[in-house]
Order: structure tokens, then C-alpha cells, then sequence
């Protein structure tokens, strides 16, 4: 063997005007070999990818989102923040009362959602259904429960019933199901055939063979979804309050519309200790419940009956703490109907062009929002990343930031902006853009967490860096993740912006809570009407992007 | 083989430990240039361990690491990624990003060479996307150089990971197990790929492998090793293949015969 200090591969340097040799190429000749062959697809999600951008840039524009705005903004934030230390809480066993009633709402809410959504789900899952035609009603009732808010059935229920810890418990419940109908029905479509196949071999009837060929294999999923409900839902429980439905949020507002900023924030501080207080139980539950380290039947059981157990008994404490008397929840059925009739005919004259300024200013917030808010989690979303984080203490801190931004309700982050910088839109889309950081910020850094580990491994060991760890191998892997998520939070970002005018914060929401008050319930129902189809149509491009991707 | 000089690897008493469980010690070794050096040994027995001592990407616990007259065990980060550009690596599971063109992955092998970070095959210089092309032409893969590299068959990734590492321009290659996840047919190309190549460019190849019969087919030596210990290091010329498979006893000979 010849010794080599330096190898230099063939023709490297002379390259470019190297000849078509052709052996087994595919390409038509006279094609430059070094430039990607077109391909359509691609093109169109570039295209697609700077329209988003200006369109988001346009968005910001129409509402008066600039630098200069955000500058003093940020400014006047600063201010308000001051004005609002110490906090204080004045009638601490008011408040624990409040935050008690809240937790409870949240939990009550999310079961009473559970037992609407397994039914629905059986009728919705491909798999399960009786008839197609089934499955597409009740996919499109999930879908509805979905796309109207829950403070939009809480305006609704309200005024059904008159203010109160009920109406609010039945708006957290309808809009849930949106959620666990889709992931219950998700989990049933995923199930495994053999078992049911099984089953029905031994010579049961229908019911049994799902009671004991399909349930059995996605009741984990089930239990997943509903923990993960309670904990969205508790964050929702503490704005109920807003619109006279009971909770923590009624004294926030109080305290708010009092001026009274310490007392607000000392609320917020109890918010924030109770929502990050269940993201841990929660995180415990699904430890112990779904994975247990050592599975051993007597433990595992004994560990299941303790929890069963707990939770009924947590039920029964929430029917006689919140004073509902369960067969109110039957019998206050036909006046949620009566309020749900009374939005037909959807009227979407009255209002005029007020109507399309609004839909078309919460489309702005949503946009805008997205776009603070990709800007803002994609760098925290990377370094909360342990395989990405340069160190430890980085990723400690960046886990900490996403993780109290997740605390805070996007509405109570609406209310302080508004004090802050004004009433108007701005305050709604930096709101949510910053709540965006909880939310997109925790997806990046999960995804980017499971990335597979060799082609980082790869760059590294031909001596590159961490940046070029990030961009050669961390970037394209997760990038398919990191859209679709994106395009999750927009989605989220827009119904979330049709309740900000609720707090003044801009958008069509305005419009929709005084229709409710003057109890112009059709205009109300055209506004619902609106914002179900720009939903719909929402989910549906961002299902097809993501098809294309991957 | 030039006698007299330095070799271009030089282990002395490289001992790594995972979490307190030893994973080698105390391992000798020299590959002088232009030679193929093949690893033997069982699953566990440090092999990977050793590879990835010799470029950094572990730590190595105590001991000396001398690699192109850099002392790895003592070098900054800095250092190490400068020597990092010089050794090119194989992988098992090839480590190609999926969802890239054969081309970019190739180009990714010549990160350490540029400035500042890259993404996608446009932020590479003409002149890199030449080499990058000629590098996939001479693995037999031109047709394929824009297709996503998670189309390919294993065995053309693992050819699409070669040319990746000739990309690098390196002195030494480290090949872990590079064609312990392929078929016998395409293992056999591949092995014949690699070492033809690397013989062409004059490279030095430290390899690992578990099958005896294609590391005695190829190498010029072979070291074994059995639990973190060399236990083997003849020239590959008249060894037998029993000899070679002692490596693989997982017990002392006197347990053997009792």
C-alpha cells in the first residue's frame, strides 16, 4: 500500500464544466446537474411559505402592529407590572373558596365531556360506526364542539340559565368534546382488529365486542386525553369568571376593573400556582397510571382503584361543593335549546360591513399572533431542547419560561395588555403571541427532543459546530414537526381571537358578546356561523400542508 | 507501509467507563498510514467504544489518544472539530437526514470545511455541489442525487454515507459496523466499495466488523477484542479462521474444558 498524506478526490476542483458522461443518469441532458431538477410541489410550498409571510407582515400592518408600537408597548407593560408589585391578596379565604370552585369546574366539566364523547366517539370512528353516514354526523358534531369557543357556549349558556357556576361547567363540557371525541375516536380507529376479531369468535353481540375487544386497548389513550383535558380546561375555568360563569375570574375582573393592580396580580400569582400545580399532578398521573416503571398486576390494580376511587369521590365533592343538582344538567336542556334555536336563522345583514371589518381584523390578530409567536418559540423551543440546549442551566431556563407562559391564560394576558397599551387589537395579537411561547415553544422542543441522534452525530463527527449541528441535521429533521405546529397554532391562535374582544382586545368578538347582551341572538348565531367556517377552512389547509410534507 | 514513521493512531492505555461500568481497558494501539485495520469482537466488547474514542465524540476516561498527532484525549472543543474534519466516520445506521437529497447529504460531509451554518443544497458553493456530485457519481449513485436518501435501499444509503465521508476529504476513516444492518449481497458491495475507494485515495481505515470471513478477506491486520481487553493483533496474512473466531469464545478456555 502507497502512503497519502492528503487525498484529494478526483476531479474535485474541475468539476463544473464536467461533461454529461451520462452512465445511468436519469436527468434530460442539457439540464445543469447541479441545480435541483424543478419539482413542482416544492415549488408550491415555497410559494405558499412567503405568502404566509406576507401575509402575516400584512396582517400586522392592517391592525397597527409596528416596532415602534411594540417598543412602547413593552414600555407600558414595564409600568403596569410596577404599579401591580407587591401583590396582595386581600380575603385569601375568599379567593381559595374561588380557586377551589374553579378547580372543581374544570374537572367536573372535562368528565361530564368524557361521557358525551365515548358514545360519539363509537358512532365516529371508522372502524366502529354503524353506517358512514353515522360517522359523518357525528364527526361533524365533534368538529362543531371544536370550532366554537368555550366562552362563546358560556356567553350562550348564561344567558340560558342567569349567572352562574352551571352554565359554565355545560359550556367547558360541549366544547371538550371537539377534543376527546376526536382523540377517543383517533384511538378507537388505531385499535388493534385481532382482538375484536377474537371476540367476536366467541359468539358475543356488538355491544360486548367492544366492551371487550376494543375498550380494553384504548382506555390508556383515553386516559391520556381526559388528564390533559382537565388541564386545559382548568386554564379555561379561570376566565369563565369574565363573562358571569363562576370561577377565579370573577374576582380578577374585579380587581381589574377596581384598578386595583396588586390585588390582580396576587389573582394571577394564585392562577399561576394552581394551573402549574396540575401540569405536575398531571404529569404524575400519567407516570404512574399509563407507564408504570415496575408492572406488577396487584400493585397495578391497587394503583388503579386508588385513582378510580379519588375521582369519584372528586366528582361527588364537585356536584355538592358547586351546589348542582345533577338532574339539572337533563333538565336544563331544553333552555340551552330554546338559546341554541333562537340563533336561527343565522342573520348576517344587520350588522353590514362592521361584520366583515371584524371577521377580517380577527383573522389579522390570529395572523399576527402566530407570527410573534413562531418568531418568538422557535429559538426557546431549540434551546428547551436537551439534545439541542449548549447547556444544562440554558435548557433549565428555557423549560421554566415555557412553562410559566402556559400557566397564564391567554385571555388573563389579554386583560393585563389591554391595561397596559389600550383597548384595541394590538394588545389581543402580542396576548397571544406571547401566550403562543406555552404552547408552540413545548411542541418545538418535544419534537425536536425525539429527532433521531445519528445525523447530528454525523455532522459532528465530520467537525462541525452547533450551529451546523442545527442546520445540517436538527433543522431539516424536525422541520416537518415544527410547520405542522405552526400551522396547529394558527389554527388555535384565530378561535382563540374570535373571545378576545371580550376583554376589549379587538376581533369579532366585541360584536358577538353584545349581540348576547342586547340578546340579538341571531346576528350572534351569524357570528358563530362565521367563525365555524373560517375554522373549518383553516384546519383543512394546514391538513393538506402537512400531508404534502411529509 | 512506511517504516519508521508515525503512526497515524496511536492508543496507549485507553481506558472509557459509562457511568461507572467499564466499557474499555487500558487498550493499546497503533494503524500506521495507508493500512486497513479491522476490529473484532462481540457485541459489547468496546469496539464502537474505541472508534468513537479515537474522534472524540466520546471522552475518553484515562489513557492516551494520539489521532493525526493530535492528542484527543486532551483536546479543546476546538481542536477536536479541526481534527474531526480530517477522520471521516461510517456509521451502522448510515446517520443520513431522510428527508434530504442524496446530494445535501453528501455536501454535509463538507461542512467542516465552510463557514457558518448551511440549509438546503442552494447555500452550498458551486464548486462544493461539483465535488458533491462527482463523490455520488463514483458510488453509482448519480441517478439517485435528488432523491430523498429515505427512498433508497439500505445498502445505497450506505453508499450515499461513503461518499459523504470522500466528501470530507479525510486521512483516516473509521467504519463502524458499515455493513452490519445490510444483506449479504449488498454487505459484500458496499465492503468492496469502501475498501476499494479508500485504497485508491491512500486513505487509513480502522473498521469494525463481526463477520471473520470479509474481515480476512480484506484487512491487512486484525485486532480483537473481547470485553474492553485486545486479546488479538496479528497480521491478517496466515491467520486461520479459527484462530479468528476464538475471539468470539464467551468464556475463559479453561471454563471450556471443564
Amino acid at each position: 500500500m502507497t502512503a497519502a498524506t492528503q487525498a484529494r478526490p478526483p476531479g474535485g476542483a474541475s468539476a463544473p464544466e464536467r461533461p454529461d458522461d451520462g452512465a445511468g443518469r436519469a436527468p434530460a441532458p442539457g439540464r445543469d446537474p447541479l441545480r435541483p431538477p424543478a419539482d413542482g410541489r416544492r415549488r408550491a410550498l415555497r410559494w405558499l411559505a412567503g405568502g404566509g409571510v406576507v401575509l402575516v407582515l400584512v396582517a400586522s400592518s392592517a391592525i397597527g402592529l409596528d416596532l415602534p408600537t411594540l417598543v412602547a408597548g413593552g414600555e407600558d407593560v414595564a409600568n403596569l407590572l410596577g404599579r401591580m408589585v407587591p401583590p396582595e391578596l386581600s380575603d385569601p379565604a375568599r379567593i381559595a373558596t374561588l380557586a377551589l370552585d374553579t378547580v372543581l369546574m374544570a374537572f367536573l366539566g372535562t368528565v361530564l365531556a368524557t361521557l358525551l364523547s365515548v358514545p360519539l366517539a363509537f358512532l365516529a370512528a371508522r372502524t366502529t360506526t354503524p353506517h358512514p353516514a353515522v360517522a359523518a354526523a357525528a364527526r361533524g358534531v365533534i368538529t362543531f364542539c371544536r370550532a366554537v369557543p368555550d366562552l362563546v357556549f358560556a356567553v350562550l349558556f348564561v344567558r340560558a340559565l342567569g349567572l352562574g357556576v352551571l352554565p359554565g361547567v355545560l359550556a367547558l363540557a360541549l366544547h371538550s368534546v371537539g377534543m376527546l371525541g376526536k382523540l377517543f375516536a383517533d384511538a378507537i380507529e388505531g385499535a388493534d382488529e385481532g382482538p375484536r376479531e377474537a371476540v367476536r369468535a366467541v359468539g358475543v353481540g356488538r355491544v360486548r365486542e367492544l366492551l371487550n375487544g376494543v375498550v380494553p386497548q384504548v382506555v390508556p389513550a383515553w386516559v391520556s386525553a381526559f388528564v390533559y383535558r382537565v388541564d386545559i380546561n382548568l386554564r379555561t375555568s379561570v376566565v369563565l369568571g369574565f363573562v358571569g360563569a363562576g370561577g377565579i375570574g370573577f374576582a380578577l375582573q374585579d380587581a381589574l376593573r377596581g384598578l386595583v393592580y396588586p390585588k390582580a396580580m396576587g389573582i394571577v400569582l394564585v392562577i399561576l400556582v394552581l394551573v402549574a400545580g396540575m401540569e405536575l399532578l398531571s404529569m404524575a398521573i400519567r407516570r404512574t397510571l399509563l407507564a408504570p416503571k415496575n408492572p406488577r398486576y396487584g400493585r397495578d390494580r391497587a394503583v388503579r382503584l386508588a385513582v378510580g376511587g379519588a375521582a369519584a369521590v372528586l366528582l361527588v365533592v364537585s356536584f355538592v361543593r358547586l351546589d348542582i343538582d345533577p338532574l339539572a344538567l337533563v333538565t336544563s336542556v331544553p333552555a340551552l335549546l330554546a338559546v341554541a334555536g333562537r340563533t336561527f336563522p343565522p342573520d348576517l345583514t344587520t350588522l353590514g360591513p362592521a361584520l366583515w371589518e371584524a371577521l377580517l381584523q380577527t383573522l389579522a390578530i390570529g395572523l399576527s399572533a402566530t407570527g410573534i409567536g413562531v418568531l418568538l418559540s422557535l429559538p426557546l423551543g431549540l434551546l428547551a431542547a436537551r439534545t439541542v440546549a449548549p447547556h444544562p442551566l440554558v435548557y433549565g431556563a428555557a423549560r421554566t419560561v415555557i412553562l410559566v407562559v402556559r400557566a397564564i391564560p391567554e385571555l388573563v394576558l389579554a386583560v393585563v395588555f389591554v391595561a397596559a397599551v389600550g383597548l384595541g387589537p394590538v394588545a389581543g395579537a402580542v396576548a397571544l403571541g406571547i401566550g403562543s411561547i406555552g404552547f408552540l415553544g413545548k411542541l418545538v422542543a418535544d419534537a425536536v427532543e425525539e429527532i433521531p441522534p445519528g445525523p447530528a452525530e454525523a455532522v459532528r463527527s465530520v467537525g462541525g459546530g452547533w450551529w451546523k449541528v442545527l442546520f445540517a441535521a436538527v433543522l431539516p429533521q424536525g422541520m416537518p414537526a415544527i410547520v405542522g405546529s405552526g400551522l396547529y397554532l394558527l389554527d388555535v391562535n384565530i378561535r382563540t381571537s374570535t373571545i378576545l374582544g371580550i376583554v376589549g382586545a379587538g376581533g369579532v368578538g366585541f360584536l358577538l358578546f353584545e349581540a348576547v347582551r342586547t340578546l340579538h341572538f341571531q346576528v350572534a348565531g351569524g357570528i358563530v356561523l362565521l367563525v365555524f367556517v373560517v375554522v373549518l377552512l383553516i384546519e383543512r389547509l394546514s391538513g393538506w400542508i402537512r400531508a404534502q410534507l411529509s | 507501509m512506511p517504516a519508521g514513521d508515525e503512526p497515524l493512531v496511536r492508543v496507549r492505555g485507553l481506558r472509557k467507563e459509562f457511568d461507572g461500568t467499564p466499557a474499555l481497558g487500558g487498550v493499546d494501539l497503533d494503524v500506521a498510514r495507508g493500512e486497513l485495520v479491522v476490529l473484532l469482537g462481540l457485541s459489547g466488547s468496546g469496539k464502537s467504544t474505541l472508534l468513537r474514542c479515537l474522534n472524540g465524540l466520546h471522552r475518553p476516561s484515562g489513557g492516551e489518544v494520539t489521532v493525526a498527532g493530535t492528542r484527543v484525549d486532551r483536546a479543546s472543543a476546538r481542536e477536536l472539530r479541526h481534527l474531526r474534519t480530517e477522520v471521516g466516520f461510517v456509521f451502522q445506521q448510515f446517520n443520513l437526514v431522510g428527508r434530504l437529497t442524496c446530494l445535501e447529504n453528501v455536501l454535509i460531509g463538507g461542512l467542516g470545511r465552510v463557514r457558518g451554518p448551511r440549509y438546503g443544497v442552494s447555500t452550498y458553493s458551486r464548486r462544493m455541489r461539483a465535488e458533491a456530485m462527482a463523490h455520488i457519481e463514483r458510488v453509482g449513485l448519480a441517478a439517485q442525487a435528488y432523491q430523498r436518501a429515505d427512498t433508497l435501499s439500505g445498502g445505497q444509503q450506505q453508499r450515499v454515507a461513503l461518499a459523504r465521508t470522500l466528501m470530507q476529504r479525510p486521512q483516516l476513516v473509521l467504519a463502524d459496523e458499515p455493513v452490519a444492518s445490510l444483506d449479504p449481497e449488498n454487505a459484500g458491495t458496499v465492503m468492496d466499495l469502501l475498501v476499494r475507494v479508500c485504497a485508491e485515495e491512500g486513505l487509513t481505515v480502522l473498521c469494525t466488523l463481526h463477520q471473520v470471513d470479509l474481515a480476512l478477506g480484506w484487512a491487512d491486520r486484525l485486532v480483537g477484542l473481547r470485553q474492553g481487553e485486545k486479546v488479538l493483533d496479528r497480521p491478517a496474512a496466515g491467520l486461520t479462521r479459527d484462530e479468528a473466531m476464538a475471539i468470539y469464545r464467551r468464556v475463559e478456555p479453561a471454563a471450556v474444558a471443564a
